[in-house]
Formats: C-alpha cells, structure tokens, sequence
C-alpha cells in the first residue's frame, strides 16, 4: 500500500530523501493518445490536448511525470521549416518534412528564433506549461540536445557529412541551436519562474551507433556546455538527460559536465537499455538520481509478466543508488504497447521498490 | 611509373579515407593503364569498403566517416562501370527488395545497409522510407526478389514488418525478409517470422549472403 501520494514521492527523491516506494516516471508522450482515444497527430498538433491526454493518463493510471511536450526532431519547426503531425499508419512523432537547411549557404542565411515568444513547437509547449503551472506542476521543456536539433534543422546525411569537410559551418549551425535554446530556456523561467521550470535535454543523433566520442567532444559537447551554463546561470533547479540509445563511449564527457558545475543542480538521468544501471551508478549516482531503463521495444512486444520481471531488475540494480532512483523505460513509452503495461511499472514498484 | 598494385591499393585507401577526388582520378587512372575495371572495383573500390566494414565493427569508423567513404565508392564505380565486360555465364546475383518500414522516414541505417550489400555484390531495388507493406510485397513480386529487407527506427513502425512476412507467404513468393534497426533484435524477428535479423549493416551482408548462399 503507497505511504505517500505520487507529488510527495516525487519531491522527497528530488530532495535526496527516501520516498515510500520507488517512483515511476513511464516517459509517456503519444501512448497518453492512444490511452484516451485521440488521433496521435492531434496530441502533437495541440498542446492544450496533449495537456489533456497526459493528465488523463496520469490520473488513471497514478504514476508520479506530469505532463510535458516534445519530440526528436525538435528543431527545424524553430528555425522556419516543416514539419508533419503523426496522423498516418506507423508514425509516432512529428517528422520533418522541410530542413531549412539543405545546402552549407543556407547556414548564414538562417535567422536564430526571436527570444521574447515562444516559436515552433515551444507554442504548443508553452499551452502544457501553462495548464501544468497553474495546478501546481512543474514546468518541462525541451533544451537540448543542440546536436540531434542541428542534424534535423539540416538534411542530417548532409549535416553528418559537414562534420567532416566542413567543420566551420557545422560549428555555425550547431551555435545558432544553441542560442535558440537558450533563447526559449531563457523564455520560459521568465514566464513561470526558474523554480518552476524542469529542462529536458536529450537525442539520438549523438550515439555511438552515429559519431565517436571525439566527434562527440568536438560537436556535441561544447553545445551542451553552453546550454547547460544558460540553465545554471538561471538557477533552474531540475534537468532531466535523456541520453539516448548507445551513448556509452559519451559518459566522459557527461562527467565533465556535470563536474564543471561541481555537480551542482538536481539532475536525473534516462540512459538508453544499452547503458548497465550499475555503470550509471558508479558515474553519477553520489550526485545524480539515476532513472530506470526498462527496454522500450521490449515493454511493446512482451507479456505484461516479462515486464514486471524487467522492471523488477531495473529496481533491484537502482533502487540503493545513493542519490535516489526513479523507474523508467530507457526511452519513450512506446505508443503502442497494450494498456497494461504501465501497470507493470506500478506493479513492479510496489511489489519490489519499497524502502524499509 | 605508377603500378597495377599501387593504383589498387590508392583505390582502397581513398575509399576507406573518403578522398572522392582522389578515387575518382585513380579510378580514372586504372582505365586509362588497362586495368580490368572488374579487378579495379574488386581490388580497389571493394577491399576499401571491407575495411570500413571492419572499421565500422570494431567502432573505429562511425557514420559520417562511412557516408564519405560511399561516396567515394560510388565516385569510381561511376567511372569503371561502362567499362565493365559482362559475363553471360556468370551467376546472377541474388535480388534484394530495401526500404524503411511504413511510418518511418529515418533511411540513413537503410542507405548503409543498401551500400554494404550493393558491395558484397546483390542486386538493390530501393523502395525508399515510409514504405507501404503492399508496396514491399508488389516490388518483390515484379522484381522476382531473393530477399526483402526492411529496417524500422520507431516501435511504431516496426509493427509493419510482420505483415508483409505475412503476405509473402501468403502469395508463396521465394522471398525471404531480414528486418533491423533500433527497436529489433533476434528474438522479435524470430516471432515475426523474419528469416534473419542483422544488428548492423555488417551483419546485415553476413545473413543476406547466408540467406541467399552468394
């Protein structure tokens, strides 16, 4: 039986103390859709119903994330380009359907993001802010990564390609990224108040299945470094890093960061299934709250039983990190998994996380 | 003088550098010293690509690197192609159907995987991204495939490779389907009735050659 309430569970592991049982955070987005019988391509296309769709979600099920917007291909929607909603068979997330970067001279010509609105999909981000804020939630929003933004503002085969042969313009584009996230992270801790405000920084672009971990060092990092002294500079408490898929060899320089601001933040980290809980404790777990990575693909296509037995490892390796632990998937909740399955998150929580 | 070994072995290395201009004038070169274009792309152009392959394996060459090594690649087989000779004896190569999952617009694993394989010698019909399952089914049928592969980035899309599993068994086509990409791995290509799973690209060459015994 819970002791806590899922707010007071989530605020005493952000505080560094031991809640009642584990907390769950799913990393539900487009699953919310499906739960609530919405077309996916209006949970994106909307915030005000993405807002709807994650609080119905929340409620029905009793998990501790609260509703927040996003999606990979962050970006170009920011800088003038398109995207599509994902409205058709298959889809999951807005896709580009116009890089407004196609050629290296479109580099100089793009035009950072005014920095006094929201642009691009932040509209829509700002509507599931502004409903979370005003019933007590956090604010959450994306920040980052610069890289994964930068690989979709441009063509990315081309974009992976200038990294190589044209290192000066893929510097120019990565630090107009930059600027535009911090521009809207400067936007949004204006508009609620830093201690509001949660920042979401994550992407694939930057595993180690796609760069190395120098061209990580020289592309990546020095982005993030940017973004992330932005996020210090504005005292906003919560960042949550989403690493994602294989990004083993970047652990480095995830040190790095985190050790050039003394640690300083509550930070919490979503690595990918590929990166082993006990590696992310040894790394970060003294100053660090480690989250979960349960195998999306898996909590899709397994039986509700095999779950809870994965969830139940994922606690089992996390649950004593010294900093505190949150159950999560090593990714998004994948849209469509059977309604079950966040059960087993819950199930699993309560059946194996409880501190004595 | 320039010899036969050392334009080849230039080949290779531009190839594995990503040096288009230099492939392209070695390429260009070996024509013009009388060197069979065959043994220009298979000692040149081919042994370059199977070192970035084992590059790539050990994670000491990553994803734009192998872009531009392609590049250079296909820079010289533009140039030895037309001088190619055709062996009617030969064996045909086998015929594989490539494309992204419907729903799925993320095709850079797909292009590496299609360049692996156009290297280790098959036959490529490319039906591109957000590919619809009939779509696979009729180009395998017209092209009178060996193989159709398909590779999916989301859990969203990766639940349209079963389908066309599906109906080409239905149909009782030859073809056999290899699947990949992020969310897949061994065991769910196995329920899905996938005749291989391939991790990686390189791996993706290792099962089609097995699949199809080239």
């Amino acid at each position: 039986m819970d002791k806590m309430s899922p707010p007071e569970r989530f605020h005493a592991v952000l505080m560094g103390e031991k809640p009642d049982r584990v907390p769950v955070n799913p990393f539900i987005l487009g699953f919310a859709a499906k739960i609530v019988g919405m077309p996916l391509g209006d949970f994106y296309a909307d915030g005000n119903k993405s807002f709807e769709a994650q609080f119905m979600c929340m409620r029905l099920y009793g998990y501790e994330s609260t509703p927040m917007y996003g999606y990979a291909s962050c970006g170009p929607w920011e800088f003038g380009g398109k995207v599509g909603f994902p409205y058709g068979e298959g889809h999951s997330a807005p896709y580009v359907i116009e890089h407004p970067v196609m050629e290296i001279g479109d580099i100089d010509k793009l035009e950072v993001p005014d920095s006094d609105k929201p642009v691009g999909g932040y509209v829509e981000a700002q509507k599931v802010c502004d409903r979370c804020v005003q019933m007590g939630m956090p604010a959450i929003f994306q920040g980052g990564s610069v890289f994964t933004a930068a690989a979709v503002v441009a063509d990315t085969t081309k974009f992976l390609k200038w990294i190589k042969t044209e290192p000066k313009s893929a510097h120019a584009l990565l630090d107009k990224v930059s600027q535009m996230y911090m521009n809207q992270i400067e936007y949004f801790a204006n508009r609620y108040g830093p201690e509001k405000c949660v920042v979401f920084d994550g992407g694939p672009v930057e595993a180690n299945t796609v760069i190395s971990p120098q061209k990580f060092e020289e592309f990546a990092f020095p982005y993030m470094m940017k973004v992330h002294k932005k996020i210090r500079e504005l005292d906003i408490p919560v960042t949550l890093m989403h690493p994602c898929a294989d990004q083993n060899l970047n652990i480095p320089y995830y040190i790095k960061l985190r050790e050039s601001f003394n640690w300083k933040g509550i930070y919490a980290w979503i690595f990918g299934p590929e990166t082993p809980l006990k590696i992310q404790i040894e790394k970060f777990g003294s100053h660090d709250i480690i989250g979960g990575n349960v195998d999306p693909p898996s909590i899709q296509t397994k039986s509700y039983e095999e779950v809870v037995r994965l969830c139940k490892e994922n606690i089992e390796q996390g649950m004593n990190n010294p900093r505190g632990f949150i159950l999560c998937p090593g990714c998004e909740f994948p849209p469509l998994a059977e309604p079950i399955k966040p059960m087993a998150f819950l199930d699993a929580a309560r059946q194996f996380g409880i501190y004595k | 003088m320039v010899s036969k070994e050392e334009i080849l072995e230039g080949l290779a290395k531009a190839v594995v550098e990503g040096d288009e201009v230099k492939s392209e004038e070695l390429a260009k070169k070996s024509l013009e010293m009388g060197i069979d274009p065959y043994e220009a792309l298979m000692q040149g152009c081919n042994k370059g690509m199977a070192k970035v392959s084992d590059l790539y394996e050990c994670k000491e060459m990553f994803v734009p690197e192998i872009l531009l090594s392609a590049d250079a690649m296909y820079a010289a087989i533009d140039i030895l192609k037309p001088h190619l000779k055709i062996d009617a004896s030969a064996k045909k190569p086998a015929k594989i159907v490539i494309g992204v999952a419907q729903g799925d617009i993320h095709d850079i694993g797909k292009n590496l995987v299609k360049m692996m394989l156009e290297v280790a010698g098959f036959i490529l019909i490319d039906v591109g991204k957000d590919v619809p399952v009939d779509t696979f089914v009729k180009k395998a049928e017209e092209e009178d495939a060996d193989l159709v592969t398909i590779s999916a980035l989301m859990t969203t899309s990766m639940m349209y490779m079963e389908p066309v599993i599906k109906k080409l068994k239905e149909k009782n086509h030859k073809a056999k389907v290899v699947v990949g990409g992020a969310p897949i791995n061994s065991d769910f290509a196995k329920k899905i009735g996938a005749a291989g799973y391939g991790k990686d690209a390189v791996e993706a060459v290792k099962v089609a050659k097995s699949l199809t015994g080239a």
